[in-house]
């Protein structure tokens, strides 16, 4: 009886002291380490996964449904691997590798017959890409990816991808050579100075690295460093940026290349050739090649539109299936001999391009941030070399000056219907002249300056006075 | 002390020879064999995907392997009346209960180790992992799996006093289950601003009474190594202190359940 008394004592103590020490040691570590950050039920586990995933073999199952996600993939099947990368995510919110991929996969390669991204996706994509970093504080590469995102596939809003560059740059096991992207982003958001002080610190950096180390690969990033700044003190000073920077209106009278703006002389006739197939011709007085100008075609009420494309942050949500309703087509016109002329055939992919709204909004945009560097030099960091008797704009993207236009466009015409089945629908700028594609005389043809040229540089004037706003309405038809 | 080490080599000795073991543990091996032979993903996702099926067939196979073993360990000596011959001697009813346990743990000890060298064989062969700081992070998915595998064979054992074989299989497996998932649950109620507070101290009491097995469950950043931990060598302590002392836990209640049993 004594005996069987010891035991229940021996049991009571151990029983408390698993508690104390479940809930006092363990429990807390887990709950900061381990416990999955998203809730609820995955939809579309089958049971048997869903039992594995409960049983605790959630990196188990993840392993599965990504290997499934590949063949998938392969097989060129990608709507199927969008609910697989959230199961994933849901199972193990960790797998990197799985929040790049699939932030790449959706931001990237759903696209049209003619190779044109889907950009309704990017919203999810960009969701993802809060989600992985969010899950993965520690470590810099989903912030980095996000930036990516902004970066490279957006191109605007240059700030949102210097914040997550940042961001990226403030972990340890950022590699040394991306933290020049946030040198770049910091030039394209228009914080020249702050590119600048960068390439200065990474260049101590890794010229401290290279006395310490003294192996090639130090050496080579230290190079590479000094290459790119060099490069970019000599375009600020060029482009005038210390000029403006003193204030004393030496920029005014300076011989900077930016000086004086150039009238880039735009305009464009559009033409919807059958349904949903629209021919864009025009016009842009830049000779050298490598000048791309974003058109955008939007539903008149497409939200979270902007000037020039939309915001694609739309919250922390992550929503595989775009809204099926929506339209929105963005599209670049490469020019050639100050021409361009471009057919967009938007009738193979009703689900892409489904028209359902009554009215339509497409929107032509330049901005020099997004530029080449040899056209920058020209342009300028913030457009200070660009002009346009009609379309200069510096309301849409407050302290830069870009090319932007808008014209509307209703279901009827983009579809050819009702008065419009007969009726060719063209809307085109006052300024539009149809005429061929030879190059007239050179007094008015842009010549790039560069670091060989300058002391030859022809006396340009400008074409037109500069202006802040477009005139009233040079949108005709 | 001698009977309980006499008693747990007996066990092992069983234990090794049952086919259905022998069976489940070479499934295993083979997954963990095959797993390599999915080379189509990116390099590292490649090694992401192979650490997190190896990792889980090891523990998945294990924890079959621990059901298995001890849900039967009572049961069958008392229907083949083994157990009269060994209590008539001067054995105590709680030495042949803990050596039961020590030696089925014994054996799973021996099954996962198999496995484990059978992984680390297979990184080290095929897919070229060298550096031992690697392969030692890799086996401390293994040996936490072992603590936690333990811990199932006690809810067995202690099971194993007053139930049948089948039903215990699914008790047990439910217990596992149950302590797989109650963690999350647990923070998902305790942040239920909807939930009542009796609801909440009763999820405590509950969170706090069984057992975690999702304690034991870090693999995670094993297979992802990007995501730290702080003093990891004391969070596994203390898992395993809290996973000796649950242990004891069960077998003392199944040393009390079985001391009163009619055999």
């Amino acid at each position: 009886m004594k005996r069987r008394k010891n035991w229940l004592i021996g049991l009571l103590i151990c029983f408390v002291a698993q508690g104390a020490m479940h809930r006092g040691a363990v429990y807390p570590t887990w709950k900061k380490y381990d416990m999955p950050k998203t809730t609820g039920i995955a939809v579309g586990l089958d049971p048997g996964q869903l039992l594995a995933a409960m049983a605790g073999f959630r990196e188990l199952v993840a392993g599965i449904l990504w290997v499934k996600a590949d063949s998938f993939f392969d097989s060129g099947n990608y709507d199927a691997v969008l609910p697989l990368i959230r199961l994933v995510t849901w199972l193990d919110p960790h797998q990197l590798d799985v929040y790049a991929t699939g932030m790449w996969h959706i931001g990237y390669n759903f696209t049209d017959e003619e190779s044109r991204s889907d950009r309704r996706y990017l919203p999810a994509a960009i969701a993802l890409g809060k989600e992985g970093a969010k899950q993965n504080p520690n470590t810099y590469e989903m912030f980095f990816e996000t930036g990516w995102l902004w970066y490279h596939k957006i191109d605007d809003q240059y700030e949102r991808a210097v914040g997550y560059f940042e961001e990226s740059a403030k972990r340890k096991d950022m590699l040394q050579a991306r933290h020049n992207l946030l040198a770049n982003a910091y030039q394209r958001s228009g914080q020249v100075d702050k590119a600048l002080e960068l390439y200065y610190k990474l260049y101590d950096e890794a010229d401290t690295r290279f006395a310490d180390d003294g192996v090639f690969q130090a050496r080579q990033i230290r190079d590479t460093i000094e290459n790119n700044l060099d490069t970019l003190i000599v375009r600020m000073i060029q482009r005038g940026y210390f000029a403006q920077e003193r204030k004393d209106g030496s920029f005014e009278t300076g011989p900077y290349d930016v000086n004086p703006p150039f009238d880039v002389g735009y305009s464009v006739k559009l033409t919807v050739e059958e349904p949903k197939v629209v021919r864009f011709e025009g016009t842009w007085n830049v000779l050298p090649v490598g000048t791309r100008i974003r058109v955008v075609l939007k539903d008149a009420n497409f939200p979270h539109s902007i000037a020039g494309g939309a915001d694609w942050d739309w919250g922390d949500e992550i929503v595989m299936d775009p809204d099926a309703n929506l339209t929105f087509m963005q599209d670049q016109f490469y020019v050639k001999n100050r021409r361009f002329n471009k057919k967009i055939d938007m009738s193979r992919d009703p689900t892409i391009y489904p028209f359902t709204s009554d009215e339509y909004i497409v929107e032509y945009y330049y901005n020099p941030r997004s530029a080449a560097a040899h056209m920058q030099d020209k342009f300028g960091f913030n457009g200070e070399g660009i002009a346009d008797s009609n379309f200069l704009n510096t309301e849409v993207r407050p302290g830069q000056r870009v090319i932007f236009a808008q014209m509307k466009l209703t279901r009827d015409q983009l579809l050819r219907r009702g008065k419009y089945r007969d009726e060719v629908p063209v809307v085109m700028t006052k300024n539009f002249k149809q005429s061929s594609t030879e190059v007239r005389g050179s007094e008015d043809m842009i010549v790039v300056p560069n670091l060989r040229t300058i002391e030859k540089k022809p006396e340009a004037k400008p074409k037109a006075p500069v202006l802040s706003k477009p005139r009233a309405n040079p949108i005709a038809g | 002390m001698k009977p309980i080490m006499a008693i747990a080599a007996t066990t092992v000795g069983e234990a090794i020879r049952r086919r259905v073991l022998l069976v489940i543990l070479l499934v295993g091996l083979f997954f963990v064999m095959a797993a390599p032979g999915l080379s189509v993903l990116s390099a590292r996702q490649e090694l992401t995907v192979l650490k997190s099926l190896v990792l889980g067939v090891i523990q998945l196979t294990s924890a079959v392997i621990a059901i298995v073993l001890t849900v039967y360990m009572l049961p069958n000596e008392i229907e083949r009346r083994t157990i009269y011959t060994i209590l008539s001697k001067p054995v105590l009813r709680w030495q042949f209960l803990v050596g039961k346990y020590l030696g089925a743990v014994a054996a799973l000890g021996i099954m996962m180790s198999l496995m484990t060298v059978v992984m680390l064989l297979m990184f080290v062969i095929q897919v070229q992992v060298r550096d031992f700081n690697r392969l030692s992070e890799l086996v401390q998915g293994p040996a936490m799996f072992f603590v936690q595998m333990s811990l199932l064979a006690a809810v067995g054992i202690f099971f194993s006093t007053f139930v049948s074989p089948l039903v215990n299989f699914f008790l047990t497996g439910g217990i596992y289950m149950m302590g797989s998932l109650f963690n999350p649950m647990f923070e998902t109620m305790a942040s239920n601003p909807n939930m009542s507070g009796f609801a909440k101290n009763a999820a405590w009491l509950v969170n706090a009474m069984l057992p975690n097995f999702a304690d034991f469950n870090i693999q995670n950043r094993i297979i992802n190594p990007e995501s730290v931990i702080q003093n990891p060598m004391v969070h596994y302590m203390n898992l395993t202190v809290y996973g000796l002392i649950y242990i004891a836990v069960l077998l003392i209640a199944g040393i009390l359940v079985f001391d009163r049993r009619e055999v």
